[in-house]
Order: C-alpha cells, then structure tokens, then sequence
C-alpha cells in the first residue's frame, strides 16, 4: 500500500494528479519561496494550501495572481522555476496592491504553515471573504513548514533530532554556495 | 473521570489524608503517604486529560494547531477551574484581577499533573545563602530552616523526580553534596550553542559590589531523562487506560530533542507529576478530578479542619457540578501558591496571619543577539546551561541577584521566530525566492536568546487577595493581584543588563534586543530605564514559613500554626526564592512535609 502524505493524499501521486492549476500554484510557489517544486511537494501540503488561500480570498484573485506569474515565466522561456533572477516581474507583482500582499502570504504559508488575515484596508478596496482569519493551516502544515528546514533544525514539538543531536554542529545550509 | 487514578482506597470516609491539588507537591506528597500505608484523597481541580497516552497526545495536537505557542498552548482551561493566561497580561481580561501598579505576569495550569507539565524542567537547588538572607544580607527574611536541613530532601527530590546533572558542574556558591552521591542520570549533553558561547564566555572577569566573578557557561541540572548512573531506571511516559495497559510507557526514557519543553514534552522525556502519582500505592489512593475544593470546614472551638467541600463538575465544557465533603485525619493544601492563599482566605482560616502577602515571581527580561557564526539553534531542550556566577554574593545588600538561561530555541520566545524573522524579511524587507532562503538560512542558526531571570523579595504589598465581586462560573474567588517591582530588583535588572551587553560583547554577539521587535511584555522604569519583564511561572510566598505564629503562616513542616492537621505545601511557603526556579525546593519541602505527616499518622 502506498503510503499517505500527511495531509492524508496519496502523496507525490496524488499531488500530480491535482491538476493543471495545482501545477501553475506550485510553479508560482517555487519563485516566491526559493523551494524547488520536488521538495514543496514532498511537504504533501499543495492541495491544503490552495483550499487555504482559495478559502481566504474572494473569487478570481488567486486566478489573476497565477496568471501573473504566468507572464513572466513565459518571457522566461522554458528555465528552472525556483531561479527568480529570471523573473524581473516578480518584484511588480510583490508592488501591486492587489496581488502583492497575497503573494507575500503564499510565502508565509509555505515557510510558517500559518495563513495571515489580510488587512482591513485591503478587504475594502478588494472584497472580503468566508474565512479570511490568521490560522495554522493544520498540524502537518505546522509540522511541514520550510522554516524548520531552513533553520537547519526541525519543528518543534515534532520530528526530533535525537537524543544529543543538539550537541553537533548545525549542518551547513543546503543552498549554501547554491547561488554563488 | 471519577476514581481516575484507582479506586482502591474506596470511596466512603475513611481517608487518613485529604490533598488538594495533584501538582508536583500534592502527587509527591501522596506517594509517599501511600507507600507508607496511609489511605489518600486527591483532589484535583483540573480534569485528568493528560492521564492516558492518547488524552496527552490531543494535548499535543493542541499545541500545533494553535496559532500562538505560548506555555499556555496545549492546556486549556475547564469552565469550573480557570487559569490564568500571560495573554491576558496584556488585556487585562482572564482569571486574574490585576490591581497594579506592575502587571504580575506568570500563569499556571489547573489539570491533573499541574504546570509541570508544561515546566521548563531546570532544576537548581537554592544556594546556602538564599535561605539566610536577612542575617548575611539585611534584605529579605532567613527561613526557619537552613539549606543543611533540606538538603538530604534535595538528593530525594533529585531522584524522585529524575534530574540530569553532574555534581561536578553543581557544586559551587556554596552548594554541597555529600561524598559519593551523584545525579540519577548524567548532565543532558551541552548544547551546541552553549559550547560556542563556552569557548567565548570562560573566565571571563566581572565586578559587581567591588567583588571580583569569574563567569562560566555552566550545564543546568534539568528534570529531563538521559543517560541513567547505577541501574537508575528513567521513568518514561505516564498511559493509564482504563484496560490497565500502559502501552506508552516506554517513550520518553530518554530526551529526543524536540525542543518543546515548554509546553509540552510530546514524550514526557521531562518530568510532570503524573509520573509520580502513577507510582503512587494505588491500593491506597483515590484521585477525583474536576472536584474543586471550595471551602476547607473548620472545627470552631480546637480549630482543626474537619472537612473540605468541594464542588465536583461534570464536563470541562459546563459549569454543572455536585457539592461534596471529603473528611480525613490530616489535610495538605497543594493547590498552587495563589489557589492555597485563595482558598485559606475563602474559607476564613489563618486568620490574622499573613495570608496573601509576599507574592513572589523572578520578573525576567530577555536579551537576543545573532551569534557571529552559526550556533544551532531550534535544536535540543529549551535550555541545557546558563551562566549563574552572579546567583550569590555581597551585591545582594544593595540590589537583586540574576543568572541568565542559555536558550536553544533562537528568539522563538521573545520574538515569536521564526515565524516573525520570516514575516520581517518577507513584508518588511521585500525579500522572496532564493534570496529569502539564503537569508533565513544564513541567520536563523545564529540566533541566540538569554533569559535573565532577577531575584524578587517578599514585600508585603504584594499580594493575593479575593473580593466578593470577583467571582468564577463556580462562584469560587477569583485572585485579585496587587504586584509591583521594586528598586531592589530593578537595580538587579539594570545590573544584569550591563553583564549581559558585556557578556554579548565578548561572544561577538550583535545584539537585537529592542522591545519594539519583540513580543509585547509589561515594563517597569527604574533611574530612567524601562525594563520589559516577564513571569517566569516561579509564583511564591503566599503562604511563608517562619519560626513563629505572629510572623507567619505555617511551620518549617508547612503545618499551620492555627490549625495543626492542615498542611499548606508548596512554593507558597517560601519566604526568598533567590534565583532558583522554584520546583526542586518545592519537592523537597513537600517530601519532608511527608515525612513529618506520616511520623504523626502512623503512631
């Protein structure tokens, strides 16, 4: 039997299956977090993001956010997603009012597994929505989120090291050198 | 869950000693008493959720789903017995009636097992000069009993409870062990921030009051299972299923590293007083929980207690509730130091005694730096070592002593990182992508965090009182708090800023300590300094000891002067704390408390 993801798909599998706009979210995902696609989706934690923000935002916003990313990634050609140096449009993007502070949300949920409420001022100019509120996605997502991993440590409360491991040194950072 | 920790001491009268409470003092107190023989009540105020492996996990779960990590997090509380929240320090709302002019700004947690489970779990002794404060000093009160009186008590403490440590890196200010003992388990391993901090910290020279300190980054003694000496055997995870198998029990029979002490050790590698409720003679011992006891009943004319009431409720989610009358020989109030003086005043006792006063906390600040290369942190037990060589000395005359914790979790406390340091270069320096990554990667590792814990002496002023108007979904008191910190511990923070910034200075540490970063805290102003303290749970002095009836509320024993069968155990008898977090002394007050009840009970 294959085993589950924690967000109880049947992961990489599963995840491949969740279609052409779960494909566009991650290609998206992997610009603004500097994660490539195999290690966002071997969290197991795409498709509980994309009902996150899908539940957070009023209708059409994330489609006109993807389609953004869109438009770049194709004067891009066909380059690694993940090398934002390609993408002069992702800093216009992070400047639109509109789009900008739910594009810096996808970036908190992926590295803190935690929605943030979009503020008040923006809920007037763009509309509000069902469940727009500051939450941890669920306990995967706590437990998956890439800020552990980029702390070089683990999330804690959860996938502990072992006993002394905090004795060693921390390993070196898996980018580090990677961009030099 | 009535019976919930066995029914073999029945449930008629009969009981040789009520305890109320089924904290680290109540469960200690009732293993010791069943051991012997004795037949034990407890009553809990709290449910007992955390009692089976599965209800301690949901606790667990709890704690990840929650959006604030606070020590709080995985416990909360029962409409019929509510607890504080450092939450609502801020608010102002909650359990808690703050009357100023300070904020007092701890909690404690109302469940079977108490705070300790969520405990940092360090487990210092108290220094010999702690305990004679007052004669050495000119400040403070001396205790009615010395250090060399408790100290066969600490080495008990040390192994009931489970402590790692190694008496080589303890015996110092003046702390002694006799020959040939040691720890139950070897000292937790260093962390690797603390070897760094070591290497750049040793030696080096401090002068405080014209007294010349040698500082060292020193191994905390700690409640947490490691490697055990001499056929010590760790004792792991508490699971009492109803079917009478304890499948948990092998976890936890050594510390993982899952760098959640606080609030909660997902393995019960830390000590929480289930444990020894659980080795407790359960043919002797009955445990009600969600049974708040509401009035201790007196006998007016020999002034013995006779009974104690207790409201016993049916769900954590509802108010509904049966009144009860538990009768005994003998009763121990383990409550908490604010729920023994609350009850004492609810139900008249001690009266003209000083009952509420003296409320004690260690008002702590932090201090936070990036560490010039990587120190590892979000790795390993909250804190394995700090540096406490200013714990003791001729300083104490003029201003509080301090030490500092060593933290292994970055600025998670005082900042809320990383989830903060993310947000910070996501929304406030624009940062995304690779560049984002390599920026976390290369500082989050460099966090360093110190918590400076400050000595608060008993001041009358401070003080838990009740107020009719102040009333629970019970009808019980709620504490009304009078705290202010005064100049003796605000020049002890403003010294210990100082050796802080110098310490930072000697490590290369860049120093990020800025109140508007981090999280929002009280603050106090001393010589135009203000100073953002925080509780560190360490309640005390509710109920002092002394040598006599006219300066205090109980005995050495912790026996009531004005009623001689009720014993109010706990940190509420503390008359100093130094700067040792309270537990350890606290077990050992309430094994000797023991010790004492069962010479009386089985004559």
């Amino acid at each position: 039997m294959e085993p589950l993801a924690p967000d109880g798909t049947a992961g990489f599998a599963g995840e491949a299956m969740a279609g052409e706009r779960a494909e566009r979210f991650l290609a998206m995902s992997a610009v603004l977090t500097g994660y490539g696609r195999v290690q966002l989706t071997g969290t197991g934690l795409t498709a509980a993001y994309l009902r996150a923000v899908d539940a957070s935002l009023p209708g059409g916003v994330l489609d006109d956010l993807l389609g953004a990313f869109a438009r770049p990634r194709a004067r891009a050609g066909k380059r690694a997603a993940g090398d934002d140096r390609e993408l002069g449009g992702v800093p216009a993007i992070l400047d639109d009012p509109r789009l900008g502070p739910v594009a810096r949300n996808v970036i908190l949920l992926w590295y803190c597994g935690t929605w943030t409420a979009l503020p008040d001022d923006w809920h007037a100019a763009y509309g509000a929505s069902r469940a727009d509120t500051t939450r941890v996605v669920s306990p995967q997502a706590y437990q998956g989120a890439l800020q552990w991993a980029a702390a070089g440590a683990h999330p804690a409360g959860a996938r502990p090291q072992g006993f002394g491991a905090w004795s060693a040194p921390p390993e070196p950072a898996p980018s580090a050198g990677a961009g030099a | 869950m009535t019976g919930a920790a066995g029914d073999g001491a029945g449930d008629g009268t009969g009981y040789d000693v009520v305890i109320v409470g089924a904290g680290i003092s109540g469960a200690l107190i009732a293993k010791r008493l069943t051991t012997a023989g004795l037949r034990v009540l407890v009553l809990e105020a709290g449910p007992a959720t955390a009692w089976t492996f599965d209800g301690y996990s949901a606790h667990l779960g709890h704690f990840y789903a929650a959006a604030g990590k606070g020590p709080e997090s995985a416990w909360p509380p029962a409409v019929g017995a509510p607890q504080p929240d450092t939450a609502d320090v801020r608010t102002g709302h909650g359990y808690f009636v703050q009357r100023g002019p300070d904020k007092y700004g701890s909690s404690y947690t109302r469940l079977l097992g108490g705070s300790t489970l969520h405990w940092l779990g360090v487990c210092l002794r108290m220094l010999p000069e702690d305990f004679e404060l007052r004669s050495r000093y000119g400040v403070g009160r001396d205790w009615p009993i010395g250090y060399h009186d408790l100290e066969p008590y600490y080495r008990e403490a040390e192994w009931e409870i489970g402590v790692s440590a190694d008496v080589a890196d303890q015996a110092h200010l003046g702390i002694e062990f006799p020959d040939g003992y040691d720890y139950p388990m070897h000292a937790l391993p260093a962390s690797y921030s603390d070897q760094v901090l070591g290497k750049a910290v040793n030696g080096m020279r401090v002068t405080l009051g014209g007294q010349p300190f040698a500082l060292r980054v020193r191994s905390y003694p700690a409640a947490r299972n490691s490697t055990p000496r001499d056929g010590y055997q760790p004792a792991g995870a508490v699971d009492e299923r109803v079917d009478g198998q304890a499948l948990a029990r092998d976890l936890g029979q050594r510390c993982q590293g899952n760098t959640s002490c606080t609030p909660v050790c997902p393995v019960q590698a830390k000590y929480n007083a289930q444990k020894s409720l659980a080795q407790a003679d359960r043919r002797n011992l009955r445990v009600i929980p969600q049974a708040v006891a509401s009035r201790v009943l007196v006998d007016p004319v020999s002034g013995l207690v006779t009974g104690v009431e207790y409201q016993h409720y049916d769900s954590p989610d509802s108010p509904r509730h049966v009144r009860r009358t538990a009768r005994a020989r003998g009763y121990v109030l383990a409550a908490h130091a604010v729920e023994n003086a609350k009850l004492l005043l609810a139900s008249g006792l001690c009266a003209g005694s000083r009952v509420g006063e003296g409320l004690m906390d260690h008002p702590a600040l932090y201090a936070w730096g990036l560490s010039p290369e990587p120190a590892g942190a979000f790795r390993g037990p909250l804190s394995t070592a700090g540096i406490d060589d200013l714990r003791g000395g001729a300083f104490r005359a003029s201003h509080a002593a301090f030490r500092f914790d060593i933290g292994n979790d970055g600025w998670r406390a005082t900042t809320g990182a990383p989830d903060t340091s993310v947000a910070a270069a996501v929304s406030g320096r624009r940062m995304f992508g690779s560049g984002l990554r390599r920026h976390l990667e290369e500082t989050l590792p460099r966090q360093v965090r110190f918590s400076v814990a400050v000595e608060q002496l008993a001041s009358p002023g401070n003080r838990v009182t009740i107020d009719p108007r102040y009333v629970d979904p019970l009808g019980n008191p709620r504490p009304v708090i009078s705290y202010r910190v005064d100049d003796y511990t605000l020049a002890g923070m403003a010294a210990a800023t100082d050796v802080y910034q110098r310490v930072f200075r000697q490590a290369g540490i860049e120093d990020h300590t800025d109140p508007a970063e981090g999280a929002w805290f009280p603050s106090a102003t001393y010589e135009g300094r203000a100073f953002r303290y925080h509780g560190m749970g360490h309640f005390a002095g509710t109920h002092v000891m002394g040598t006599s009836a006219a300066d205090s509320v109980v005995d050495a024993d912790q026996r009531s002067w004005a009623h001689r069968n009720l014993f109010v155990a706990g940190s509420g008898s503390f008359p100093t704390m130094g700067t040792s977090n309270p537990t350890l002394t606290m077990a050992a007050l309430s094994l000797r408390t023991a010790d004492q009840m069962i010479k009386e009970l089985t004559r």
